[in-house]
């Protein structure tokens, strides 16, 4: 299991790291598209990049669409990893 | 120099693409850094013998069918001389293993016969197989028309379908004729493990629903799409390299070749992705956007043998039938290193020109190849490389030329190697890397790269954004100079061609 303070933590390195996003913008609360300025382009670059992270697939996740905060990001990261992990 | 659309690259994409948006009143330059344009599509010619390097046939040229809408729309049908594939064409498949050849139709209903004759145990399997492909491109708008290309084309999360790998060990326990189905791959170079369904019914739909050559070869198609751009009025500036795209104010300005600066509001890049990355001023796409694109997984390559035979008549009928000998099972992609001419395959293009005199005796030895076969050699600059280089090409031809013989007749061990083809080649003379066939692998472990970029105005095309081959890249360019001028009606207008 991973712990929903160890995928926070890594996510926000990622999106930091990946998206060149300043640590105080990465809250919980904030919006990809509007308060972080990510685009729909961005949005497979993000996926990639989780998936490489994380060791996981999030491609034929509906859940994946509905994601509109980082929050939510870490909700379904958090889901995901601890899902496939399970089924390995 | 001044431009609305500067186009990066020569191959059928980027000739779609500038094309379409001549049509649209569009001025249109098109930028290659070869002498001659046309990329895989290109003849070569040895001893007066003409060689197709990237085009052998293609499916959706038949009437009603996709590719020929949209060379009818174009313009460049009637330039053209279709030669369809008669009703015995096939690809010969011999299986190693068990040393069955079976013949696989340019037809859904020839094919399912044959095989249900082969595979008497395997009936109910066959249909169903040969149904879901059908069900999955009746989906699919480029074999559907009447469905809008906005849906398909953006739909990126929805859930995928399975593996061909386990959509056929679910229906077929017959290895060979898991080998036989899963054969199109060639076509596309993805192993049948990391190909999704959908994938692979965008290859195999239109191979099962009849194939074309082109008289003239791939070169006839080249020559054609140069006579519309002409009177178009697009200019080709050949002998040119890209060397940065020009950025103002995070728009596209416009590209800096060898020759000087040229303006345009849209650049499109055909080439591979990776390259792109090199030509774009830092600061414009995100560390993630590299990444994904430095990561990005190709097909591998191919070996392939340029030959002549001297007596044409041993060439039995392979005008409109390619040998393939293949292995059993769903690990038909895996290269044997140690003996990689093991599985061949033989095509004679030229043969099928209407008047083939010559083209007769030009024959194709083609096996997959991976850039670690040559790695070692890639050192000095093409035409001057290193002596044991050029050993290796030539004993690697004389074993699949060996192979051949023993394969199918004593005759094919006579064939005279007039060129070879290796990663090296493919990578220096189309600009893939380490020489990939097909450029970025359309697997289920990857995304493939989006038409659209961060930077409003460049654009990407070719068969890694859509599809492989030249249906692919074709529709690629259309896909491309549709997201420029607007997608759905350009779609309408190609559709109405019908």
């Amino acid at each position: 299991m991973i712990s929903e303070e160890q995928v926070r933590r890594r996510v926000t390195q990622i999106m930091a790291e990946e998206f060149e996003l300043e640590p105080e913008l990465l809250q919980p609360d904030a919006t990809l598209y509007e308060d972080l300025g990510l685009d729909s382009l961005d949005a497979v670059d993000m996926v990639v990049a989780l998936e490489k992270a994380f060791g996981m697939k999030m491609t034929d996740e509906e859940a994946v669409r509905a994601v509109r905060t980082l929050g939510d990001l870490f909700e379904v990261v958090g889901r995901l990893s601890n899902q496939q992990a399970a089924k390995e | 120099m001044k431009a609305e659309v500067v186009v990066i690259g020569s191959g059928i994409s980027g000739l779609t693409a500038a094309a379409l948006l001549a049509k649209k009143g569009r001025r249109v330059i098109i930028l290659e850094r070869n002498k001659r344009p046309g990329g895989a599509l290109k003849r070569f010619t040895r001893r007066g013998i003409p060689f197709d390097i990237g085009f052998h046939y293609s499916g959706g040229m038949g009437k009603g069918e996709i590719l020929r809408a949209l060379w009818e729309y174009i313009g460049v049908w009637p330039r053209l001389v279709v030669l369809p594939f008669p009703p015995e064409g096939n690809e010969n498949l011999r299986i190693t293993d068990s040393g069955r050849v079976i013949r696989a139709f340019f037809s859904y209903d020839r094919l399912e016969d044959e095989l249900q004759r082969v595979f008497p145990g395997e009936k109910q399997g066959i249909s169903t197989y040969l149904n879901r492909i059908r069900e999955i491109a009746n989906t699919i708008p480029f074999f559907n028309p009447d469905l809008p290309l906005t849906p398909y084309l953006h739909d990126l999360f929805s859930p995928k379908s399975i593996s061909l790998a386990q959509f056929l060990t679910s229906l077929i326990q017959d290895t060979d004729l898991h080998a036989v189905l899963s054969s199109p791959v060639f076509l596309y170079g993805v192993p049948p493990r990391e190909v999704n369904l959908t994938i692979h019914a965008s290859v195999a739909h239109p191979l099962y629903s009849g194939v074309y050559a082109i008289d003239g070869g791939g070169q006839a198609i080249v020559d054609a799409f140069l006579a519309t751009l002409a009177e178009a009025g697009v200019d080709i500036l050949t002998g040119q390299e890209v060397e940065s795209v020009l950025v103002k104010e995070n728009q596209v300005a416009g590209v800096k070749t060898s020759e000087g600066e040229i303006c345009a509001s849209h650049v499109i890049y055909t080439g591979h992705p990776t390259s792109l990355l090199d030509l774009v001023p830092d600061g414009i796409f995100r560390k993630a956007f590299y990444n994904r694109m430095r990561n990005l997984i190709n097909t591998d390559s191919m070996f392939i043998v340029f030959g002549a035979i001297d007596d044409p008549d041993t060439l039995g009928d392979l005008t409109w039938a390619n040998y393939y000998n293949i292995g059993t099972g769903l690990d038909i992609m895996n290269l044997d290193l140690r003996h990689p001419e093991k599985w061949i395959m033989i095509n004679a293009p030229g043969r099928r020109d209407s008047n083939s005199t010559g083209a007769s005796r030009g024959v194709l030895l083609i096996r997959m190849s991976v850039w670690d076969e040559v790695a070692r050699f890639d050192q000095g600059v093409q035409g001057k490389r290193s002596a044991a280089y050029r050993k290796w090409k030539a004993e690697s031809a004389d074993k699949m030329i060996e192979q051949a013989g023993r394969l199918w007749g004593n005759a094919f061990s006579r064939i005279e190697p007039l060129a070879i083809g290796t990663p090296l080649t493919f990578r220096d003379r189309l600009g893939s890397p380490m020489g990939a066939t097909y450029g970025v692998r359309h697997s289920m472990n990857q995304f493939s790269p989006g038409v659209r970029t961060r930077l409003p105005g460049l654009w990407l095309s070719g068969q890694g954004t859509l599809m492989a081959g030249i249906m692919g890249a074709s529709l690629a360019g259309m896909v491309t100079a549709g997201e420029i001028e607007s997608l759905e009606p350009l779609w309408d207008e190609v559709r109405q061609c019908r």
